[in-house]
Parts: C-alpha cells; sequence; structure tokens
C-alpha cells in the first residue's frame, strides 16, 4: 500500500528494517520479567540490563550513543527497587550481574542455563534457609513425599 | 487419575475464600436482615465478574506457567505495581486477621472456651497445614468439608418460607427504614467482597501448583464454573435465611454467633452441628486461602522462589513471609479489636487494587506471546472491560459512601 509523504523522510519515524531472528524491546520482554534458573526454579526479577560496544570495551562514563552497535553483556537484578521505584542510580556494587552467556531462553520468562543456587542473587534465598527456615523442624520435608 | 469430584476442589476453596469467609459470612447475614434478598442482584453480578477474570488468569497460568502477580509486575513495572501489592497486601492480611479471629470464633461457638485462647491454637494449626500438608490434600479438605455450609441452603428450605414473599424481595427497591447511601454501600462492598483480589492470586498460583498444562484448561473452566456460583449460591442462602428469621424479628446482626439462630430454628441441633463444622472449615480455608496468597503476592512481585510443592528449604522467603503474617494476625487479634469489624476498612484498600489487578489480567489474556492460540474471544474482551468500567466505578464510590454511611451505621 503506497502511503503519501508531506514531508521530508523522517528517520525516527521509519519502521527498523526487518532483522533475522526475533526482535526483543529490552523494557517490553526482559525488564520486569521473571528469571528462572535451569530447573524452572524463580531466580529474581530483572531490574536492568547491561550494555557494552561489540568490540568488547565497555561503554566510556557509561553512555551509549547509537553510533556504534551495542550487545548486551548481562542482565542485571538486586536490591534496588528503592531506586527503581522514587529514581535515581544505586552504586554498581548493589547489582548482581547474571552473564548473558547463561541465558537460555527469552518468552514469558527468562530462562538460565544454570543452576540459581550458585548464583550472586540468590544469597539472601540461602542465608533465610540456612539461618531461618532450615532449622524449623520439617523444613527440608518434601511435600509432595509420601508423608 | 484423580476424581472428577476432587478436581473442582481449587475452584471451590477459592469461592470460599471469596464469598464465605469470616466477614462475609457476617455482611451476608447483616444484608439479609437489613435488606432482605433486595441486594441478591450484587452477588450474581459479582459471581459473572469473578468467573470472567478468574477464568483469563487460570488460564494464563495453564498456558504460560506465569501467576497473576508475576504478570502484574511485568506489565505495570515496579512503581504501579508496588502500589497494587502494598494495597493487595492489606486486603489479604486484614483478611487474614478476620479469618484467625474468625477460627477462633467457630470453636468458641463449639466448645464455650474464650476465642482470644484460640487464637494462637487456630494460627498454629494454619501453619502446621501450610508448612507440612500437600496443597491438593489440603484443597481438598477444606473445599469438601466447606460445603457443609450448604446447610444455610437446606435451612432455607426446612424453614419453608413464603416463597412469593421472598421472590419479591428479588426485585424490591431500597427498603422503606433504609436511606439509599447505606444500601449501595453494601452493594458496593457485597460486589467488592465476591471480585476480592486475592482470589485470582491464590486460583492462578494454585493451577501452577496442580502443575496445570494447556491441556488442563478444560479443568481450569470447570473449577470457575463450579466454584464460584457454588460460593455465590451460598452467600445467597445465608442471606435468604437471615431474611426469614431475622428480619421480621428485627435482630440486627453484628457476630458471627447470630448466623447460628435460624439454623437452629429450622434444623435443630443436627443443622446447627454440620453448620459449625462448615463454619470452621470455610473459615480456615479462607485463611489458608490468605495467608497462602500473601506469600504468592510478596514472592512473585520480588522475583522469589515460592510454592507449596517445593520443600519450604526451597522456598525460604516464601514461607518466612507466611510466618510473619500469621505472627501478625495473631498480634493484632491479642489487642482485642473485633476481627469482623476490621475487614470493613478492607474496602478502602481494595477499591486500589481491584482495578489494577484485573487490567494487567486483561490485557495478557490478549497477549499471543503469552497465550498463542489461546487469546480472549470477544465476548471474552467485551465483558472483561464491561466489568472493569465497573469495577472503577464501584472503586470511585466506595471510599465517599463508606465515609457517608459511617460504613453502613
Amino acid at each position: 500500500m503506497r502511503r503519501g509523504r508531506t514531508g521530508p523522510r523522517d528517520l525516527a519515524r521509519e519502521p527498523e528494517p526487518r532483522q533475522p531472528g526475533r526482535i526483543l524491546d529490552a523494557r517490553l520482554h526482559l525488564l520486569d520479567r521473571q528469571v528462572l534458573d535451569v530447573d524452572e526454579v524463580p531466580v529474581c526479577t530483572l531490574d536492568d540490563i547491561e550494555l557494552e560496544l561489540v568490540d568488547g570495551e565497555p561503554a566510556a562514563d557509561g553512555r551509549i550513543d547509537s553510533s556504534k552497535p551495542v550487545v548486551i553483556a548481562a542482565l542485571l537484578t538486586g536490591p534496588v527497587l528503592g531506586t527503581r521505584i522514587f529514581g535515581g542510580r544505586p552504586p554498581a556494587s548493589r547489582w548482581y550481574r547474571l552473564a548473558w552467556g547463561h541465558v537460555a531462553d527469552v518468552g514469558t520468562a527468562v530462562r538460565l542455563g544454570v543452576h540459581g543456587a550458585d548464583l550472586d542473587a540468590t544469597w539472601l534465598e540461602r542465608w533465610t534457609r540456612d539461618h531461618v527456615i532450615g532449622r524449623i523442624p520439617g523444613g527440608t520435608h518434601d511435600p509432595e513425599g509420601s508423608g | 487419575m484423580k476424581s472428577r469430584l476432587l478436581t473442582v476442589a481449587l475452584g471451590v476453596l477459592t469461592a470460599i475464600g471469596g464469598f464465605l469467609d469470616a466477614g462475609d459470612l457476617v455482611t451476608n447475614a447483616v444484608v439479609g436482615s437489613r435488606f432482605g434478598l433486595s441486594l441478591a442482584w450484587v452477588v450474581a453480578v459479582g459471581v459473572l465478574g469473578i468467573c470472567v477474570f478468574a477464568h483469563m488468569s487460570g488460564k494464563v497460568a495453564a498456558v504460560s506457567g506465569r501467576a497473576t502477580f508475576e504478570i502484574i509486575r511485568e506489565r505495570l513495572g515496579p512503581r504501579t505495581a508496588g502500589l497494587n501489592l502494598v494495597a493487595s497486601l492489606a486486603v489479604t492480611v486484614l483478611t487474614l486477621i478476620a479469618e484467625v479471629g474468625g477460627i477462633a470464633l467457630a470453636l468458641q461457638l463449639a466448645s464455650s472456651v474464650d476465642h482470644r485462647l484460640w487464637v494462637p491454637v487456630a494460627a498454629l494449626a494454619v501453619w502446621l497445614v501450610l508448612w507440612r500438608v500437600k496443597f491438593n490434600v489440603m484443597e481438598n479438605v477444606t473445599g469438601l468439608l466447606g460445603l457443609a455450609l450448604v446447610g444455610f441452603a437446606v435451612a432455607v428450605f426446612l424453614l419453608g418460607p413464603d416463597w412469593g414473599d421472598l421472590g419479591a424481595q428479588l426485585l424490591q427497591q431500597v427498603p422503606v427504614q433504609e436511606s439509599a447511601a447505606v444500601y449501595w454501600y453494601f452493594a458496593v462492598a457485597l460486589f467488592g467482597a465476591a471480585m476480592t483480589p486475592y482470589e485470582v492470586f491464590f486460583f492462578s498460583s494454585g493451577g501452577v501448583e496442580d502443575g496445570w498444562t494447556p491441556r488442563d484448561l478444560a479443568t481450569s473452566r470447570l473449577n470457575v464454573l463450579v466454584g464460584f456460583p457454588l460460593g455465590g449460591l451460598l452467600s445467597i442462602a445465608i442471606a435468604a435465611c437471615a431474611a426469614i428469621v431475622l428480619l421480621p424479628a428485627r435482630i440486627r446482626v453484628d457476630s458471627m454467633s447470630q448466623l447460628i439462630l435460624p439454623i437452629s430454628e429450622a434444623g435443630g441441633t443436627l443443622l446447627v452441628a454440620v453448620i459449625i463444622v462448615g463454619l470452621v472449615a470455610a473459615t480456615f480455608g479462607a485463611a489458608l486461602e490468605t495467608a497462602l496468597s500473601t506469600g504468592y503476592t510478596l514472592s512473585q512481585y520480588l522475583g522469589w522462589s515460592w510454592g507449596k510443592f517445593r520443600r519450604p528449604a526451597q522456598a525460604p522467603r516464601f514461607h518466612l513471609a507466611m510466618i510473619l503474617a500469621l505472627v501478625v494476625a495473631v498480634g493484632v487479634l491479642m489487642t482485642n479489636v473485633d476481627p469482623i469489624a476490621v475487614t470493613e476498612y478492607s474496602v478502602v484498600f481494595s477499591a486500589v487494587a481491584l482495578p489494577l489487578t484485573y487490567l494487567p489480567i486483561l490485557v495478557v489474556a490478549n497477549d499471543p506471546e503469552y497465550m498463542g492460540e489461546h487469546v480472549n474471544g470477544r465476548a471474552m474482551n467485551l465483558l472483561g472491560t464491561v466489568y472493569l468500567v465497573i469495577l472503577v466505578v464501584a472503586a470511585l464510590a466506595a471510599i465517599p459512601l463508606m465515609i457517608a454511611t459511617e460504613a453502613g451505621g
């Protein structure tokens, strides 16, 4: 279908050329998605992504412009709910990184190919298990088991 | 192979928590004793609404494996979803407080031991079930025992009312002795109770607990179509009992023990015993539902491991959240507040939580990425949209009505 154009071509309004593979919208398909590990155990919710330039250099001063292609280096999560709700930037030390290489699939959840128990992102889960829940009798009882 | 009867246990338990929890049991009797059956239409509207959205949330859970609060966080982002989380948790924990108090009150009816002594026992019993019992054993036992409340429907027939008179009440406008504002306050409260958000949290998460896949869509539909209409019918039966016995005698209901009056008149001690079993099971089931919903919503918003199908050590923060909620419930009840009065204020929080819960469900139920070929049909979307409008209107009206009528005065 032909569409009449009135002004000069506005590149920003042009649809992107079709790329091979799937197109993911970082906000829609990644942010705030549930992350599952290789056994389908929930790990965390995604809070941010870390981008780097294709040549492997981390972006100088943290800024990335559209002049050079970038790739996702890692998915980020962490105790950053405060800044996500009220704004601001947490220090880099607050983030837990999940290497992009560990991602097996991006669907209605982000699936990792590794065990969640080995990740930094789940330390509070392990702490609660070891110091609170695991100490209550029956804490390791399998509810789907025989008794 | 699970028996046909037990496959609907999840829907029945969910509906009990929505329509027949401690607060609603009393509200239904209050409504019956003051308005007769003139508000029964609200329950019917509420049943259809919760069926529409529970069906969508169950479908999303079965097809994509994602429970409702994961969707809410994913679609609304941390800020708006966080607001919903706070409001939903307030509704859920207030109801949990009322349920633990309600179990204690029901046990007091049966034992004549003061209800405050029963509170820690009740909370401990709830926790032991959460900690130890298989999900499907839990839903089957509480769902089946809760059915003892069918005794209210039996009582309606035993009382042998003037059916023409009762039918006329269905079409009646605001009774002369009540003001329109009070009538509409109770209409909004009944509607909010029917569509209370923890029902979809529990129903969708329960579907995940039961391991639903797209092949279980028929099971999900059956659960919805049996559970919620049954819950609605029983809540109308309670109102009818009150309308037949308490309305002519001008008895004002303000506690659970008055629920028993029409029953003992209709069926004597035997029926009272059956109803007490039902009351304990219903409040216990609602306590389980709200305690689990507390864990589900927090865990799904924050991305923690959750589920009763896992060992507690594999979902530690989920279990810790439920333990803390129960501790809060016992603490609040020990201050000697009236547990039923507490639930009246949950209407305020429902006003925020209801639209923010049902909108993302409707959006995701139309998203082919989640639903594939199972996206909503047109009729479902039309119903869902109409109900969203009703929800927003009810939400906006709830707080002014509550203030104007002093919560039904």
